[in-house]
């Protein structure tokens, strides 16, 4: 009896002690085991210096919305997340991030770059997220092959076709490119940064849809002639990668996330079971296209802090926790390369540039990556507003379907804008 | 007296009953029967993601927009034509496989194991194993089909949005064909040879034999398995989604309703109760016609 009972208190004391214990959650879209330790690691030294525990939840970025569903009926909802642009601002518009309070962590820094920041604006002085990693898509190449044919740098659309044309050699079971023909959002990322070279975007001022413009036109058109100098099938994201890496293509898109695919002998060997030490020496970096204008296209991934939290000010605490010195810097270098600060500070802390992968590209190349954020442009962004509509275009890959079926039906470049256009309409009228 | 106290025996057995099925009928209440009541009431609001924002009652709004869709009812035409072309085409196969295993022949144990392979292999690793072995040029079938001149080395199957419905429909007979093959092989061996014995004496050739002694002996085992997989396949959603975006069956439209974007609830789970009460009627009407209950 004594015994039942005492068991029956401590359980009560249980309970009692975890509502009455100061903790938050927090959702990350890192989900990876590896990422998840260094997480949990940073989590335990927040919890030993502050008090504050923090339920890290590991959430796929695609089933963040479905997680959140389940998670608002529970009555688990996270007080801080992580996720990219998307999720963040998908979620803000419907008032659900606390847009003044990223603002006012934000400003506290003092240093956060003003190119990555604007791409998170609410409006009214408010953020959808406070910035905190971010990458840079481009052209990796092979410089040397490049070289050989005397071909120009991969930066304009003129150069690009050149090379892709000149290095095809599919008897030899080499491609000029391995472009992403599948419904997916590489697919997006990719002719996103072909369109804003041509100075196409999906909706004008006005919110309309503009995906059937001349210039979306041409970008369609110069993406089906990229197509014909590809590697053969509907190819995603891997295949190029491992065609890149295994001296397959000669150029392939990719953001930052490659650096240590290229660099590191073990990483590398995962990937295609052997390793070229002199890859880093010869691959080049488009970071930037040109055809009627320059532009680059990259992503950040911010911290956003949820309206509904009951802990606020434990959420900002674990944010600006995140986003200082060291622990900043242990968190960034989970992806050398691949996530890239977004607070100058930290970018030129010779702490930062003390990793193995970022060193054997040497900091001249890093700080020419961590530049291009500035001028990251996206088609969620337009005028200085963030563009909401098109982050319902993007969960639905209306443009990724749209390249699919142009390649699998091979469409004109009219057919597949016009496509793509009443796609677009459609799904901005049952949302 | 006496029956007083039978009573209270009675009754004492009843409640006895009921406390033995009642942890089941709990269980089934919360996982079945609760879910099913939730979603039905759901399927009038406007579901809001903010929980501070009330969701707000919208009566039939939900249906009267789904219905009006016409994405809904491709959807649903597709769902049918999925349905109809898997039940049939994996009964025909499971049937034909079933009467050729029923023959002694050497081997026999090794190649009946290896038949039930594609049902009892997990989904997820036969998907990469289909998309692996389709994969353009360097896909194992491709290049021995490409080295046969049978096709360009270069085609993309699988990823084909035009080849979607196909594909995901030949993987679904393909994998579900051993179900069916079991269920008819078990029935086939307790059909009695004294049948087919006295059909042969009466000179019945092997279709005859077939249709008029095999056929009748599996009807209910064949409309049963026809029933099951129907209802299964109206629902599937793993393996069409994991196969492609384009197949467009109606789970895969509810998936998107409520999961894509931002989520409409509300419209999901009024999809959902149609295609609840399309099944619980037509299931019934099966039941009574077919399998004669």
């Amino acid at each position: 009896m004594w015994k039942k009972s005492f068991l029956v208190f401590a359980l009560v004391a249980l309970m009692v002690g975890a509502v009455f214990a100061q903790s938050i959650t927090f959702w990350t879209t890192e989900v990876e085991s590896n990422r998840m330790q260094r997480i949990q690691a940073l989590a335990t030294i927040f919890e030993a210096q502050t008090g504050i525990k923090v339920n890290v939840v590991p959430v796929q970025e695609n089933a963040v919305f479905k997680r959140f569903i389940a998670a608002k009926a529970a009555g688990t909802l996270p007080d801080i997340m992580e996720a990219g642009i998307e999720p963040l601002v998908l979620l803000g518009s419907e008032g659900l991030m606390d847009t003044q309070l990223n603002a006012e962590v934000i400003n506290h820094f003092g240093d956060v770059y003003t190119g990555v920041k604007r791409l998170m604006y609410a409006g009214n002085g408010g953020y959808y997220g406070i910035p905190f990693h971010a990458w840079v898509q481009g052209i990796w190449y092979h410089k040397n092959w490049l070289d050989a044919k005397n071909l120009g740098a991969p930066t304009t659309w003129y150069n690009i076709l050149e090379a892709a044309k000149e290095l095809n050699d599919p008897a030899k079971g080499v491609y000029g490119f391995v472009l992403p023909k599948k419904a997916d959002s590489y697919a997006e990322q990719v002719f996103t940064e072909i369109a804003l070279a041509n100075g196409a975007r999906p909706f004008d001022a006005k919110g309309n849809v503009t995906l059937n413009t001349p210039q979306m036109i041409e970008a369609f058109r110069f993406y089906k002639a990229l197509g014909k100098y590809s590697m053969p099938g509907f190819t995603t994201v891997l295949d190029a990668l491992n065609a890149y890496l295994s001296g397959k293509a000669a150029m392939i898109f990719y953001s930052t996330y490659i650096m240590d695919d290229i660099a590191v002998s073990e990483v590398q060997k995962k990937r295609i079971h052997s390793f070229d030490p002199q890859l880093v020496k010869n691959t080049g970096f488009a970071n930037k296209m040109m055809n009627i204008r320059t532009t680059s296209y990259g992503q950040v991934v911010g911290l956003g802090i949820l309206k509904p939290s009951k802990d606020k000010s434990d959420a900002v605490k674990f944010a600006e926790f995140l986003m200082t010195g060291d622990n900043y810097i242990y968190w960034l270098h989970m992806a050398p390369g691949g996530m890239n600060p977004t607070r100058r500070s930290i970018a030129t802390n010779p702490k930062f540039l003390d990793n193995e992968v970022l060193k054997r590209y040497g900091a001249a190349k890093i700080a020419n990556i961590i530049a291009a954020l500035d001028n990251v442009e996206r088609f969620d962004f337009y005028n200085g507003k963030v563009v909401t509509k098109m982050s319902k275009l993007s969960s639905n890959f209306v443009i990724g379907k749209a390249i699919n079926l142009m390649f699998a039906n091979n469409w004109t470049p009219e057919q597949t804008a016009e496509w793509a256009q009443k796609e677009a309409e459609r799904v901005l009228k049952s949302q | 007296m006496n029956r007083m106290r039978r009573g209270t025996l009675e009754r004492r057995e009843a409640i006895f009953g009921w406390k033995l099925i009642a942890p089941t009928v709990i269980i089934i209440s919360m996982l079945i029967l609760y879910p099913v009541v939730y979603n039905i009431y759901i399927s009038f609001f406007k579901i809001s993601l903010n929980p501070e924002v009330p969701n707000q009652f919208v009566g039939l709004l939900n249906y009267v927009k789904l219905l009006t869709d016409s994405q809904f009812w491709r959807s649903f035409g597709v769902t049918i034509a999925f349905t109809l072309l898997t039940v049939a085409g994996s009964l025909v196969l499971g049937v034909g496989v079933a009467l050729l295993m029923n023959r002694k022949f050497f081997g026999r144990g090794i190649v009946r194991a290896l038949i039930l392979l594609p049902y009892v292999t997990p989904l997820i690793s036969i998907v990469f194993a289909w998309r692996f072995i389709f994969l353009p040029v360097n896909g194992p079938l491709v290049q021995f089909l490409a080295s046969i001149h049978l096709m360009n080395p270069g085609t993309d199957i699988i990823n084909n949005p035009n080849n979607a419905f196909l594909v995901v429909s030949v993987f679904n007979i393909w994998r579900n064909f051993p179900f069916v093959y079991l269920m008819v092989l078990a029935t086939l061996q307790s059909i009695p040879d004294s049948l087919y014995e006295s059909a042969e004496i009466d000179g019945a050739n092997r279709w005859k034999q077939f249709t008029s002694i095999t056929l009748p002996e599996l009807y209910f085992i064949l409309a049963s398995i026809a029933l099951l997989r129907g209802i299964w396949n109206f629902y599937k959603f793993d393996e069409v989604y994991l196969l492609s975006k384009f197949a467009g069956t109606l789970p895969i439209y509810i998936y998107n309703m409520a999961f894509t974007g931002i989520p409409r609830q509300g419209v999901a789970a009024s999809a959902a109760t149609i295609l609840f009460v399309i099944m619980i009627a037509s299931i019934t009407l099966y039941v009574k016609k077919v399998l004669k209950w």
